[in-house]
């Protein structure tokens, strides 16, 4: 009876005593290494990173918010890379940082290309999946002009903001919604979107095209044919030529607007782009001075 | 050196870990959605299988056996498992920063993977030596790396498809990773060809 009771008793026990020490080892074990690994963690990461917006973006030139965080807990004192948070966020940042607030520039995405379906052509009757992504695998894309907007909104579907729109088959960005993410940069496969400066008044060439002046005429009526009229006009040295293609460098541009009144295509164009208008236009901020100065004269 | 050299073989292409034993499935959906992420899984995935078979083997055969204790493998292999993962963890965020933000969230979410509680469990099944068990655990890992590069592969191409509306998301999904699983059965025979 007795005997019974303690094999009983050794065929729980064994088991049990073995498991709790195996437990009870790898406990300590843990212990020890988590006292001979200990890391300090710096407290002011997890505030910064509360400040910033944690869009996880990547627009600030890191691989999201806790990268541009851990740049600033190691001592970066630039406060003003986030152009999702904004000059509130730069002032907080510099504030609880101790530094000086950055003078902050707001910046806006734009698209380059004023290709609509009255500037354009189709080469072909495109019925796969409406995607700019798929149908640029399908002989880059539908349109006459292979390097301005397929329109199928790639860009639109992924702007965490609801800024983008389509209208006449090219994507618009609605400056009074940006947030310049550049999330929409990355997902243009025609690579026409940029992030610049958010000028209400600023001069762009809305062309992305690298053809010869008498492809782009065959192929857009309204794209950039490289005639420098623009490059010998501007005093200020703010446009470059790159092979075919003028480029209005924003940080010299003086928004004289010679350069608008010049361009025979009418490629250059002023302003940024606001939401849609009752009829479903696209509406700008800018003022076309060409049609204006022709009324007048 | 030949069976090692099988065993390894095996457990990369017949008896894949994902796509034939069906083990896994969770982090084979959950991060096959871009190579990247694929990749830092399926690395950090290698590094635990392999340590903890090292670890698991003698437990099983030196502690559990001898006293005819083998019914509590899977209650201590997963204790094992779960301290091991903590303990790489913290090393790796001392020791090799870069290689932990590398690995990142996957580290941790190993703990209770039956992936890695399966190859344990099948070394000490299969009556493997030690080292079998590491040649079996590595090729284990290998195995899941190659079917979630594979498949991350082949949800880039399924995310761009024109898939019915009812069939989007996961069900496409799964639909494509049984077809990814029968080509793999192509490979049954193949190891006695090459080795036999």
């Amino acid at each position: 009876m007795f005997g019974i009771a303690m094999i009983q008793a050794s065929s729980i026990l064994t088991p049990v005593l073995i498991a709790s020490a195996i437990a009870l080892l790898l406990g300590i074990v843990i212990v020890i290494v988590s006292r001979v690994f200990a890391v300090p963690v710096d407290t002011r990461l997890e505030d910064i990173k509360g400040i910033l917006p944690g869009a996880n973006c990547g627009a600030c030139g890191f691989t999201g918010c806790e990268g541009y965080a851990q740049s600033m807990a190691d001592g970066d004192t630039n406060t003003g890379k986030c152009p999702v948070g904004g000059p509130e966020v730069a002032a907080e940042l510099s504030r609880y940082l101790g530094v000086a607030t950055p003078s902050f520039v707001p910046k806006v995405a734009h698209v380059h290309c004023q290709g609509t379906v009255d500037h354009t052509q189709k080469r072909f009757d495109y019925r796969g999946t409406m995607s700019c992504n798929a149908a640029q695998n399908l002989f880059s894309g539908p349109n006459s002009c292979t390097y301005g907007c397929i329109g199928y909104g790639d860009c639109a579907v992924a702007c965490p903001y609801d800024a983008i729109y389509m209208a006449n088959g090219i994507a618009h960005v609605d400056s009074s919604k940006c947030t310049a993410c550049g999330i929409c940069v990355k997902t243009c496969p025609k690579y026409l979107i940029e992030i610049i400066p958010k000028n209400l008044d600023a001069y762009t060439v809305k062309c992305k095209n690298k053809w010869p002046g008498a492809q782009t005429r065959k192929n857009c009526t309204i794209g950039c044919i490289g005639c420098q009229k623009c490059f010998k006009t501007c005093q200020y040295g703010a446009i470059t030529m790159d092979g075919p293609l003028a480029i209005i460098d924003q940080d010299k541009c003086t928004h004289c607007g010679e350069c608008e009144l010049v361009c025979p295509t009418g490629a250059i164009v002023n302003g940024l782009m606001l939401g849609m208008d009752d009829n479903g236009q696209p509406q700008s901020t800018g003022t076309p001075r060409k049609a204006a100065m022709k009324q007048e004269a | 050196m030949k069976e090692l050299l099988v065993i390894l073989f095996s457990a990369i292409l017949v008896d894949n870990f994902v796509l034939s034993r069906f083990l896994g499935i969770c982090p084979f959906l959950g991060v096959s959605k871009n190579v990247k992420t694929a990749m830092g899984m399926s690395m950090a995935v290698i590094i635990v299988m392999v340590i903890s078979s090292a670890l698991t083997w003698p437990v099983q055969f030196y502690i559990l056996y001898p006293r005819n204790l083998g019914y509590l493998q899977t209650g201590v292999f997963i204790v094992i498992i779960a301290a091991l993962v903590q303990i790489i963890e913290t090393f790796l965020r001392k020791s090799i920063p870069a290689l932990y933000r590398a690995l990142g969230i996957y580290l941790p979410l190993i703990t209770t993977n039956c992936a890695v509680l399966g190859v344990t469990i099948l070394n000490v099944d299969s009556q493997y030596t030690f080292v079998e068990s590491i040649t079996h655990a590595a090729g284990a890992g290998l195995g899941f790396m190659l079917a979630l590069f594979l498949f991350s592969g082949v949800r880039a191409k399924v995310d761009r498809a024109d898939v019915p509306k009812f069939m989007k998301g996961l069900p496409i999904t799964l639909v494509s990773a049984g077809l990814v699983s029968i080509s793999f059965f192509g490979f049954k025979g193949l190891i006695e060809k090459l080795f036999g």
